[in-house]
């Protein structure tokens, strides 16, 4: 590893004016899962390394005045998939968070450490897509929201500007009724990330009409994606299994996958469609 | 790793030879090109910076024209950059070809076959491939908006 | 390099140690603190050859920064047997065959140690799931498993 000067910050205002300070010379550590490996491969040599873990601050779960929940940046997955109050939220989440790696993994790497890393392959981003989460990011003097359609922009890229530090992520009161799911479509085992990863989040009122529908795909473009046209396929119908056949097939059109190691663009592109499809019927009994 | 890339530029064949030929001109239009040297020979020497993500590079890249024939329209540039500090080189070679029958415009093909070895090689080929389509495609783009504007050449 | 003073619990005995910035945890434990038992397979977090327990929770050595565990309780694989005497899971990895080179078993047995501590009688399902991160290249898993099924049986 090259040489580098550690900070642990005691709290958010000194941890941000440590960023402030050192800029582009300044990585932040959360668990340290993800940053490690890039340090030890020699893939990011940053002079300065300031430590998260003393910011008490920004972990935990709690409701938010709505009745949407609120998880703390620096939370890990495990405290997310074993969390009593985001069960009783929405239960999909946690099984989401659970699918995450090994339970080694799930003890060390945060939340916030998972957003800001940005691989679209990631398992929660497509979930939080889905909610329609919002990243809450502090930096020197204010703090704001983005909402995570917008904060994923490319290829292990986000929105943030320099100096900012992601604090949360939150997420909305969900309509009453709602379902959800997450398939992770795992065929093959060169790494642990998903070949395709459908996340759908559902109402379905009286009589099998679909009132609210939103998928998460992940795995199949740059960035964790929606898929409005498939979507607005199914909102406001009855669905049948031909409806639902129908509109999984635009999901071919919303995405851009890669050839890799994963699979070929055509076949993800195939799964894509496979998998919406029998993730909504699942959600329908 | 092989991509095309075409584009039709606002301007006629001549002037787009020129411009291409003009290797400080088309400089100007790579996002993250600094420092250009001009080595005499059509040899150059430049610093491109790229970032994914997290991982910045800095590559210190060596440029050759090593073909030009302007009656064909065609070109051929070589690429051999390296960042020494991360561990990770890229060759590749880009050949232009420039077609096209209106006097106000000249379509220019770029085909680009690359390698990335080294430590950012290892990161994730479809990843790097992606990028390289797009910052070409930026390039191109870019090229596209200089013929626009100077129509003086 | 920032030197960092680090205080914690290793094996139930409290150390200070003066730790480089970059410094990390599996290579504190091995070389700076002389407890070879926890082994480094791939650096990556994948194959849990290095798996120690930290504040009750089992983590990869090979990702942790030694800094990180300034306050912290460490327990390694020297530390399971208490006065010489194997606790239950060792005991069952014995008479099960539960480890054959030996490469992968200190992170096993960390691994297995943690889901007794979390779950004292989980289902096979159950076993898999957690030891799903501890990678074996001679057993074939099936005695990694019946091992913790004895040992869970033992401590009923």
């Amino acid at each position: 590893m090259t040489t580098f000067d550690y900070h642990e910050p005691a709290s958010l205002a000194e941890a941000l004016s440590l960023f402030k300070k050192y800029g582009d010379d300044a990585q932040l550590i959360a668990g340290g899962t993800n940053l490690v490996i890039m340090m030890r491969q020699g893939l990011v040599q940053p002079k300065h390394v300031i430590g998260m873990r003393k910011l008490r601050e920004l972990r935990g779960i709690a409701p938010t005045a709505q009745g949407g929940i609120e998880i703390g940046a620096l939370t890990t997955h495990r405290e997310v998939e074993r969390s009593a109050m985001v069960a009783r939220f929405f239960p999909a989440l946690c099984e989401t968070f659970g699918h995450v790696a090994t339970v080694r993994i799930r003890n060390q790497a945060t939340i916030g450490g998972n957003v800001v890393h940005a691989d679209p392959a990631q398992d929660p981003p497509p979930m939080l897509l889905a909610l329609n989460a919002e990243i809450v990011v502090a930096s020197d003097g204010k703090s704001r929201t983005i909402p995570t359609t917008e904060f994923f922009r490319d290829f292990f890229e986000v929105a943030l500007e320099s100096g900012e530090i992601v604090t949360a992520v939150r997420i909305p009161p969900q309509p009453s009724g709602v379902k959800g799911t997450y398939v992770k479509f795992l065929p093959q085992s060169k790494d642990d990330y998903a070949t395709v990863a459908v996340a759908v989040v559902m109402k379905l009122g009286s009589g099998g009409t679909c009132e609210d529908i939103r998928i998460g795909l992940g795995a199949l473009g740059p960035t964790p994606l929606r898929a409005p046209k498939t979507e607005a396929a199914l909102k406001g119908k009855k669905l049948t299994d031909k409806i639902v056949a129908e509109a999984a097939a635009l999901v071919r059109d919303e995405v851009d996958p890669l050839d890799d190691i994963r699979g070929s663009a055509k076949y993800k592109r195939e799964m894509a469609r496979v998998w919406t499809e029998r993730a909504i019927k699942s959600l329908i009994k | 790793m092989k991509f095309e890339h075409t584009v039709e530029l606002p301007a006629a064949r001549d002037r787009v030879w020129a411009f291409v030929m003009d290797v400080p001109s088309v400089a100007k239009c790579v996002p993250g090109l600094e420092g250009l040297e001009d080595l005499g020979g059509d040899k150059y020497r430049a610093t491109m910076k790229v970032r994914v993500g997290p991982i910045g590079l800095a590559l210190k890249s060596d440029l050759s024209i090593v073909e030009k024939d302007e009656a064909a329209g065609r070109a051929v540039l070589a690429v051999d950059a390296a960042d020494k500090r991360i561990g990770g080189a890229v060759k590749a070679q880009m050949t232009m070809e420039l077609g096209g029958t209106s006097p106000a415009s000249t379509t220019l093909k770029i085909v680009t076959d690359a390698q990335v070895l080294g430590r950012i090689g290892d990161f994730g080929q479809p990843i790097i491939r992606k990028k390289a389509d797009q910052t070409v495609g930026e390039i191109v783009e870019n090229m596209k908006k200089a013929l626009s504007t100077n129509p003086v050449g | 390099m920032s030197t960092h003073n680090i205080q914690f619990e290793l094996n139930g005995q409290k150390r200070t140690v003066s730790v480089e910035a970059g410094r990390l945890l599996i290579d504190l434990l091995r070389y700076d603190c002389g407890l070879t038992g926890t082994k480094e397979g791939c650096s990556v977090g994948v194959c849990g050859a290095c798996s120690v327990i930290i504040d009750g929770e089992v983590t990869s050595a090979c990702l942790t920064p030694a800094v990180f565990v300034d306050g912290s309780s460490v327990t390694t694989v020297e530390g399971l047997a208490k006065d010489g005497e194997l606790t239950p899971l060792q005991d069952a990895f014995i008479r099960k065959g539960g480890f054959q080179c030996g490469i992968c078993t200190s992170g096993q047995l960390m691994s297995a140690t943690a889901l007794l501590q979390s779950n004292p009688h989980p289902s096979v399902d159950e076993i898999k799931a957690w030891m799903m991160g501890n990678l074996c290249r001679c057993t074939g898993y099936y005695q990694i498993v019946e091992a913790i099924q004895a040992a869970a049986e033992a401590s009923a």
